[in-house]
Formats: C-alpha cells, sequence, structure tokens
C-alpha cells in the first residue's frame, strides 16, 4: 500500500468516526464543493454540490480526499461547470491570513529553501536565490506556535482594529477557522456584504491592509524640505497612523533603534535611526500640540518620513491575502475536513476561544485540530535532504537529515508523511 | 416614508415615481407598450415642449456642454425624463448613450446641490441608502489647506456597502474607502460628495438601458418611428449626430511604421483600455495614465492620444492637449505588469493571452522568461511579426522564382 493510500485510508477512517465534527456550513445545498484526491498529480476537482449534509458526509468516507473545499458564493446551480451558468446568487467575504504570504522571523528557523538552477541551500522566504538570482526556488515550509501566534494576532487586529469599530460588523455573522496549516480564514456571512462586486471587495482589501495610501490625501504635505502632518483626531486611517506613531515614540529607545534598523519592517540604516532618534522628543511635542503641525526633519528629510510612515501603515494593516478576498467564485477549506499538508483538522473557533486557541498544543479536546494523536510509534525514513524541527503537543521531533530511520508517534508520522518529507517503512 | 410629490417631479429617477405615476411608470421602456404612451404624450398640449426639450437636451450632449443655463424643472420633466430612457434605447449608441447620461447627470447635480439637508436624506432614503442624519452635524476631522484649518464636519453618514456600491465606478483616490472617514460601518460624508455619489446612480440609470437583442430592438423601433412626432425627434437627433460623429466616435489614427492590425501587437491590458474608450465607456484614473504614458512612450503625436479620449463622458480638448503634453514633457514610464497587477488592470487572465501568461523564450535556449512590462510585450510582437513577415517574403520569392 502507498503512503498515499494509507493516508486516504486514515482519512475515511476520521470521516467514518467523526461525522458530527463536520461543519454544516449554511445554505449548504447553494455552495459548490471542490476535492483534490490523493493522486500523485495535485489537480483540483470543481463544480460539486450536496443536496445535503449527509451527501457530503457519505462521500467524504468513500472518497477519504487529500484536500475539501466549498465555495465562499452561493449558486443557484452549483454544479454547473460552467461559472455564467452556475446563477451567482452572492458571495460571503472571506479573508485569508496565511503566513505563507509574509515575513515571519521564525521562517529563518524552519522554511528551508534550495535553488533548482545552483543548487544553493538556506533557510528564511527569499524571493530569489541570492546566489544566483533565479526565481525558481524548491521550499519546505514549516509551522510552529510563533508563526500561527502571528497569524492569530493578525486575526485580532483584524476584529478588533478594523471590522468591529470601522466596519461594524457584527460577530455572530462572523466564522473564524484554523486552517489546518498556517493561517485563519475568517467569513463574514451577512446578506449585504453578499452583494459586493469583486470591485467593491477590492476597497475593503485595500482598507484592512492599508494598500494604496496616499499619505496626501489623508493630510500629510510634503513642502521642499518639511512636512506637514495632520490632526491625530481625524476619523480613520489617519488616526490610525498618528495613534500609532504615538505609540511607536513611546516605545524604549532600544526597541525603536532595532525596529527601525530592521531590514524586514523599516529597514532605516544607522545615521537614519540616529537623527530619528534625535527628533524623538520633537515629534512627541509636535503630534500632542494641535497648533503645531511642521514635522521635524533635520537630518531625517522627506523621503524618510514618508519610508517611515509607509512602514507604520505596514504594522498597523492587517496582512490579508488579497486575492483571496477579492475573487468571489473562490473555494476555500471546508470547516471540519482535514487538511492534506498536515493531517490537522481545519477548527472552527468562536471569536472568545481564539485567545487562549493553541493549534499545535490545544488543551480542549473538542477544539483541537490534531486528530490523529497516539501514543502508538511509527517508523519511517526521512527522504528530503533536511527536515526543520517540529515541535507539537510540547513535544520536539527532528531535525532530520535525508534517509534517517526515525521512530515517532503515530501524529507525527501523519504529520511527516502528509508534508512528503517521509515514507513508511 | 412617502416622498414629497414635488421632489419626484424635480428628480423623475427616484423609484418613487413608480408609486405617484403608477399610470406614467407603467409605461417605461422595459414594460410591454410604451407605443401607446409614446403617442399619448405628443398628442397633448406640451408634446411640442418636450419635443424641444429632448432635442436641446441631445445638442447639448453632442456639443460637451456640462449644463444647459435654461433647463426647465417643472411638471413635464418626468415624461422629458422617460422618452430619454426610450430614445437611448432606440438609438443604441454606447457613445451617444454615455455623452446623455453624463449630461443628465451633471444637470441632477446643480438641482441637487440646491436642496436643503432634509429633502437630500428624502432623497437618499427613496435611494433605498442606508444613511444617518446626525443633527448637529458631527465633526470627524480637521484639515489643513497652507495655513488655514478647516473643520470637516457632516450631517451624513452613509453605509459602507451603499458607499462602495456607489462610488465603486469612480475609483478617483479620495473616494477610496481608505481615505475615508469609516466609523461603525458608516462613511462620514460631505453634501457635496454625497451627491457627487447621487449624479453618478442617475448616470448609471441611463447606463443601465442597453439591449442585447437587436432582433427585438429593430421591431421595436419600426413600431415606434410609426409615430410622427417620436420619428420627427429620432431623425433630427440621428442628424445632429451624422454631422458631429465624427469628432466622437473612436479612430485609432495612430498607425505603426509596418501598417499591421497595431491592436495585435498590445498586450490584452492595452486592448481592453483602448475597447473601452472606443465604447465612450468611461476609464478610471489608472487607466488614464497607463494609456497616455504607454502611447506616448512608442512615441505617438500628441494630438493621436487626445484623440483616444474624445469618446470620454467627461472629454474636454484643452485640458486633455494639457495633460498629455505635461506626460510628454515629465517622461513617465508606463506602469509595469506587477502595478498593472496590483491596480487590477492586468487583463491577461481575461485575455487568456499566452505570451503574458507563459512568457516567451529567450535567445539562450530553454530559458523562458515572464513578460515585465507592457513595452516589453509589444517589443516581442513586433519582433515575432517582422519575422514572420520576412519568412512569408522569402517563400513568396521562392515560388516566384
Amino acid at each position: 500500500m502507498s503512503d498515499n493510500e494509507y493516508l486516504k485510508r486514515l482519512f475515511q477512517a476520521y470521516y467514518k468516526e467523526n461525522r458530527s465534527e463536520i461543519t454544516y456550513v449554511s445554505r449548504f445545498e447553494q455552495r459548490e464543493f471542490g476535492y483534490i484526491p490523493w493522486d500523485n498529480q495535485i489537480i483540483m476537482n470543481r463544480h460539486l454540490s450536496f443536496q445535503n449534509h449527509e451527501s457530503l458526509i457519505k462521500y467524504l468516507i468513500e472518497e477519504g480526499p487529500r484536500h475539501v473545499y466549498s465555495s465562499g458564493a452561493l449558486y443557484l446551480k452549483p454544479d454547473n461547470t460552467d461559472m455564467d451558468n452556475k446563477i451567482y446568487q452572492g458571495c460571503d467575504l472571506i479573508i485569508d491570513i496565511d503566513v505563507d504570504h509574509f515575513y515571519t522571523p521564525c521562517k529563518e528557523d524552519h522554511d528551508l529553501w534550495i535553488c533548482n538552477s545552483c543548487g544553493k541551500e538556506g533557510t528564511g522566504m527569499p524571493k530569489k536565490c541570492p546566489n544566483c538570482g533565479k526565481l525558481k526556488l524548491k521550499t519546505i515550509n514549516w509551522i510552529c506556535t510563533n508563526c500561527l501566534d502571528v497569524a492569530k494576532n493578525e486575526i485580532f487586529k483584524l476584529i478588533y482594529n478594523f471590522l468591529i469599530p470601522d466596519f461594524g460588523i457584527n460577530l455572530d455573522q462572523t466564522k473564524i477557522a484554523f486552517s489546518g496549516h498556517r493561517g485563519y480564514h475568517l467569513k463574514i456571512e451577512n446578506e449585504d456584504i453578499r452583494t459586493l462586486s469583486s470591485e467593491e471587495r477590492r476597497e475593503i482589501s485595500n482598507y484592512l491592509s492599508g494598500e494604496h495610501i496616499s499619505f496626501e490625501i489623508l493630510g500629510w504635505q510634503k513642502r521642499v524640505d518639511s512636512i506637514f502632518g495632520p490632526f491625530k483626531d481625524n476619523i480613520g486611517w489617519t488616526n490610525k497612523i498618528m495613534k500609532k506613531i504615538e505609540d511607536f515614540l513611546k516605545k524604549p529607545y532600544q526597541e525603536i533603534h532595532d525596529l527601525l534598523g530592521n531590514k524586514n519592517k523599516f529597514n532605516f540604516n544607522e545615521s537614519q535611526v540616529k537623527a530619528f532618534l534625535n527628533l524623538k522628543e520633537d515629534i512627541l511635542g509636535v503630534l500632542n500640540d494641535n497648533s503645531r503641525n511642521t514635522w521635524p526633519s533635520y537630518g531625517f528629510g522627506v523621503d524618510s518620513w514618508y519610508k517611515f510612515l509607509k512602514g507604520i501603515v505596514h504594522e498597523i494593516g492587517v496582512e490579508i491575502d488579497i486575492p483571496v478576498t477579492i475573487d468571489i467564485h473562490r473555494l476555500i477549506r471546508y470547516p471540519g475536513s482535514l487538511h492534506g499538508k498536515t493531517g490537522f483538522r481545519a477548527q472552527e473557533i468562536y471569536p472568545d476561544e481564539l485567545d487562549d486557541f493553541n493549534p499545535l498544543d490545544e488543551a480542549i479536546d473538542k477544539l483541537d485540530p490534531i486528530v490523529f494523536k497516539s501514543n502508538k510509534s511509527q517508523k519511517l525514513i526521512i527522504t528530503e535532504s533536511k527536515v526543520p524541527l517540529t515541535k507539537i503537543k510540547g513535544e520536539s521531533y527532528g531535525p532530520y537529515n535525508k534517509d534517517e530511520i526515525i521512530e515517532v508517534p503515530h501524529h507525527i508520522a501523519v504529520f511527516l508523511l502528509c508534508k512528503e518529507v517521509a515514507k513508511t517503512i | 416614508m412617502i416622498i414629497p410629490i414635488e421632489l419626484v417631479n424635480h428628480y423623475p429617477w427616484l423609484p418613487s415615481r413608480k408609486k405617484h405615476y403608477s399610470d406614467i411608470s407603467g409605461k417605461d421602456p422595459s414594460d410591454k407598450d410604451p407605443i401607446e404612451f409614446i403617442s399619448e404624450v405628443f398628442s397633448k398640449d406640451f408634446g411640442i415642449k418636450i419635443k424641444e426639450r429632448l432635442l436641446i437636451l441631445f445638442n447639448a450632449a453632442f456639443e460637451n456642454l456640462e449644463e444647459i443655463s435654461d433647463y426647465k424643472i417643472d411638471n413635464l420633466n418626468i415624461y422629458v425624463y422617460l422618452l430619454l430612457k426610450i430614445l437611448l434605447y432606440a438609438l443604441d449608441n454606447r457613445i451617444i448613450t454615455n455623452r446623455v447620461a453624463n449630461l443628465y447627470s451633471k444637470i441632477a447635480y446643480s438641482e441637487l446641490k440646491k436642496e436643503n439637508d432634509s429633502n437630500l436624506y428624502y432623497i437618499c432614503q427613496d435611494l433605498g441608502l442606508n444613511i444617518k442624519y446626525y443633527d448637529p452635524p458631527i465633526n470627524y476631522g480637521i484639515i489643513r489647506v497652507k495655513e488655514q484649518h478647516q473643520k470637516l464636519e457632516t450631517n451624513f453618514a452613509l453605509y459602507f456597502i451603499d458607499y462602495l456600491k456607489l462610488a465603486s465606478t469612480l475609483r478617483d483616490e479620495y473616494r477610496q474607502l481608505v481615505h475615508n472617514a469609516l466609523s461603525q460601518g458608516y462613511v462620514l460624508i460631505q453634501n457635496k460628495r454625497l451627491i457627487r455619489l447621487i449624479q453618478e446612480y442617475v448616470r448609471n440609470k441611463l447606463l443601465l438601458n442597453e439591449t442585447k437583442d437587436k432582433v427585438s430592438l429593430k421591431e421595436f423601433l419600426k413600431k415606434i418611428l410609426e409615430i410622427k412626432d417620436f420619428k420627427e425627434v429620432y431623425d433630427k437627433i440621428t442628424e445632429a449626430w451624422t454631422e458631429r460623429k465624427e469628432e466622437f466616435e473612436f479612430v485609432f489614427k495612430i498607425d505603426f511604421e509596418s501598417k499591421e492590425n497595431i491592436l495585435e501587437l498590445y498586450p490584452p491590458c492595452v486592448g481592453e483600455i483602448l475597447r473601452k474608450a472606443k465604447e465612450g465607456r468611461n476609464l478610471i484614473h489608472n487607466e488614464r495614465l497607463f494609456i497616455v504614458w504607454f502611447l506616448l512612450a512608442l512615441e505617438y503625436p500628441v494630438e493621436e492620444v487626445v484623440d483616444l479620449f474624445s469618446t470620454m463622458p467627461d472629454f474636454d480638448k484643452e485640458k486633455t492637449y494639457y495633460q498629455v503634453n505635461f506626460a510628454k514633457k515629465k517622461k513617465y514610464v508606463p506602469y509595469k505588469c506587477l502595478t498593472l497587477k496590483s491596480l487590477n488592470l492586468c487583463m491577461a487572465k481575461k485575455y487568456n493571452d499566452e505570451l503574458c501568461l507563459e512568457g516567451y523564450f529567450s535567445k539562450e535556449l530553454g530559458d523562458r522568461k515572464n513578460v515585465t512590462h507592457p513595452l516589453r510585450y509589444t517589443r516581442i510582437k513586433q519582433y515575432r511579426a517582422s519575422k514572420e513577415k520576412n519568412y512569408t517574403k522569402k517563400q513568396l520569392n521562392k515560388k516566384n522564382e
């Protein structure tokens, strides 16, 4: 039996024994479904629909697919293969936060890459090979509590800094789910929002992420060698930026120094950092004095200010995967289904459960995405040149090297097999 | 809530028209038999006045006027509006529709500016907008203009969904949600900007009047042209249009040296904008910038770039000349593919363009490269076209030998 066949049977058994864990999404019969089977080639099969929840469960037990998705959109004919003939009825607002798409410091420890052209290896998330400049890199992306906490923090920012205060979204209409891998999905089921076009959703995406902000429109003005700022009480993004600057300036000296110099944050050189720190008290003074609006710029010119403002916007904005939000026909992972890259359950969580939720070491059983946990051990052989350290349920496994034979608990074995870095022996 | 009938007379595009004038609205062009309605209107004493008003409207639109100085708002307004819709449907000309819709909505804007808050609130309610009224006005900030401070305050807050629906076709930078005061689901919006959004609603209301069913249209046209007075108006409009259309109809005079079909040499993002321009559809700010910079980069003469915009609903020759000349002087570089994607102007997937999606093979064998700039796309297409031409020429020469 191949490893894919083995995983398929495990997934089938899971669905059979945990029928009640498979979520029933609203307007179920109007959703399009899609799945990826356990074939060597990853091909998505779309345009499916189910008349009722029971038929979906039956299907999952029979097929045990690698990945299962359903649409955010509602259709009168969800199984029609022609998108134009599905008869679109609206779409939930989907927000995807996935650490695949943004930098976290822990990636320097656990995300591996190897250049397909020159063979150079390294860690982190470079856009191209630092050695030969080619773009085609093979990557092994891992997960850890740190990066999942970063993703969770983005969900908090999204809800409490944007959705509730700015958009007035009711949490009762909001569904949050751990994706089963590297992030979270947030779905808003609201009849008004369902009517929004893709272009209108882009406006919301831009608002949440701070993309395409014009500082001039928000009230900053460049004048030769000085910059005039807006009032901090202006409602909207201006207020968010001004508050963030004030908070930033109140941080300890060394912390400001490090953040400004950090190449993944503000990326200023040492002389610019020093110039900014020299102006720190002056800037705070201007921010708290409504009669002054000329921001000090000695040694920290207009361009540096704009770079700083962009960095601040980046800190405030939510790291959302914009194409997911604006694509009204996108399929998203079905809540309660298993993720074929980890074997973890895509776990729905109530907003008030989110704070304590820890996907890699969850204390509450019904919220635990690691469904194959067992003390029974299993032997595997490592197939990749390097496999990063995995820390699940408080225990660390690895790092491993190619051809290493390991004996690990069942849930770790499932995880490594799903990650395709090991084989059964 | 019942809106005062005076407001419906003044603004016949308000949905309440159907309640107040169920006898008239039953004869909307979208309804079964508008013929009876048209005959009835022209048989009345005021038929001549309506004819005049319609012709003034169309002529002003063809003249590219921003307003009509003595535009009458009275009880006939409602008939003018309904006949205007029928005429636009019958004429079935996108450029005319755009021009008229633009002018008519600007007239609505001028009129709405004169309304008090209470009427404005009624109008928004009638349009089904979720709007809040604050009395006293709500303060949402201060802006500095040079050394002056200007208080930002308003009585109105519009639900963000309604705001997005009205503002999304405008897409000016300052109208983007990210640049507006959004709180508890409502955009705090000043009267002038709210009215501008209503203007867009009125414009769209007239633009929605197109049909794909040309057979039915032909039959409909045949029937209504049997009404003498209507035919007279229709003929006068088409006559006026024939005289003026050369000034507006999209003629892409620009020609590449080699006289090939130039549109084939352009990437789909450029083709899409040119098609929109041809149909007289409004181009958003970034589309305008991009197409001007792109054509100027290919050394197209300023006059011909200006011509491209002549079909725009807001075309102003003098302003456009100034802006295109300015862009030429500044030598702006057109957006690269990455920027076009972020601005949602990339059309590679929409048109399934092979060169955009799959890239090209460079001289280095086996090294496939992605197209990263629309100008690069055009250069590759030019290169391929010239190679093909040389090959055909050689083949022909061989045959002749």
